[in-house]
């Protein structure tokens, strides 16, 4: 007579829930193998441990934690002085230096600390016209532009500074609201 | 006692690298040398213990450094950027905007007297001073008195924007380029302020254009 579907569950069950009856030496096997592999380095770092620390470690402590705190704080708030009192928006200025001759032109000034690497001029076409566009907020600027990394130029289409403190004349940029 | 020690040790290690108000500190000035870096500091902090901006300080060192100029250069460029920045602030009041402050030390650089700048600040009232200022300084700068620069620059101020009056300037600068006396070229500001404003022109741009040209263009 052929198992019905009911039957055939029944027995399954009966066979899942009879107590499996384990070798007595199987967990000593187990663990022999367990303690065979090589330990892992960072275990160390995981099991639980108890730290005594004494009440002026613990101050010591607590005025590092501190100390780290208001450090990350000032740095991420040590930022450029205002420009302007209207911040919100930078223009974008274009830079635009005819120089045929040149191999390389950057704009320097007030803008980029002076870095003569920052902001470079980017040659446009055939007509020796260098160009950059650069972010600035209202304020008044200084800069002027190096040529192949060694002469300094006034722009000359913009007012120039009023003094020429290290022998180079600046041009001079005042950017509105 | 080994716990303390360790935590008062790594407290003191890292106490260098957290950052601390003052000039000295700052980075950009690594660029100096050193003997250039002290002098710089010192004007910098008596500038900081009076309230005055220290950025424009910075920045004309940051100048000197990438010009390579002696160091003497620097610390007297910048002693005296900060007796302009301090007259400024002397004509305009305490709580006067960065800004302002460069742009009225660039006036008083140009030749302006402290007594154009109160001037700008009472005609002008409430209204923001860095780009009035500013080509004031700049028409002065180009030989204009500063008199009648200050009195161009009020006229116009009071009836155009920031971008308007630098837009006028542009074509003063273009003008003299030309060779127009510089006075001549600012009076005419007055009629074609009251153009720009009838027609409500305005620019934003820099003042960098490239000159006409005189030999021919690169090959690609």
């Amino acid at each position: 007579m052929p198992e019905s579907e009911d039957q055939l569950v029944a027995r399954i069950a009966d066979e899942l829930r009879r107590p499996v009856r384990l070798d007595p030496g199987f967990d000593a096997r187990v663990m022999a193998q367990v303690r065979g592999h090589p330990r892992r380095r960072r275990a160390w770092f995981l099991r639980p441990r108890a730290v005594s620390v004494s009440p002026l470690g613990g101050l010591a402590l607590a005025a590092t934690l501190a100390a780290l705190v208001v450090g990350a704080t000032l740095a991420v708030l040590r930022v450029r002085p205002a420009a302007g009192p209207v911040l919100a928006t930078a223009n974008a200025v274009p830079f635009v230096l005819y120089a045929p001759d040149a191999r390389s032109v950057a704009v320097v000034g007030d803008f980029n600390d002076w870095d003569t690497a920052a902001t470079p001029l980017q040659p446009t076409g055939s007509a020796g016209a260098w160009v950059v566009t650069v972010p600035l907020h209202p304020g008044r600027y200084r800069y002027g532009f190096v040529i192949d990394g060694t002469r300094w130029l006034a722009d000359p289409g913009a007012p120039r500074a009023p003094d020429d403190d290290f022998g180079t004349p600046n041009s001079v940029l005042t950017v509105g609201t | 006692m080994k716990t303390t020690f360790l935590i008062a040790g790594f407290a003191l290690a890292l106490t260098p690298a957290l950052p601390r108000s003052g000039a000295a500190q700052d980075a950009r000035l690594e660029r100096l040398t050193p003997e250039a870096r002290v002098l710089v500091t010192t004007v910098i902090d008596s500038a900081r213990a009076v309230g005055l901006p220290t950025e424009p300080l910075v920045d004309r060192a940051l100048e000197g450094a990438s010009k390579r100029a002696p160091d003497a250069l620097i610390a007297a460029a910048i002693r005296r950027l900060a007796g302009d920045l301090g007259r400024a602030r002397a004509a305009l009041g305490p709580g006067t905007p960065q800004p302002e402050l460069v742009a009225a030390a660039d006036a008083l650089r140009a030749g302006a007297s402290p007594e154009v700048l109160v001037r700008l600040r009472e005609a002008l009232g409430d209204r923001h001073l860095a780009v009035p200022l500013g080509v004031t300084a700049d028409l002065t700068a180009r030989g204009v008195p500063a008199d009648t620069a200050a009195g161009i620059v009020i006229a116009l101020a009071r009836s155009v924007s920031d971008g308007q009056l630098l837009a006028l300037q542009r074509n003063v600068e273009r003008d003299i380029a030309l060779g127009a006396a510089p006075l001549a070229a600012a009076g005419g500001l007055l009629s074609a302020g009251a153009d720009t404003q009838a027609a409500g022109l305005e620019i934003q741009s820099a003042g960098s254009t490239p000159p006409p040209r005189s030999t021919p263009p690169r090959k690609p």
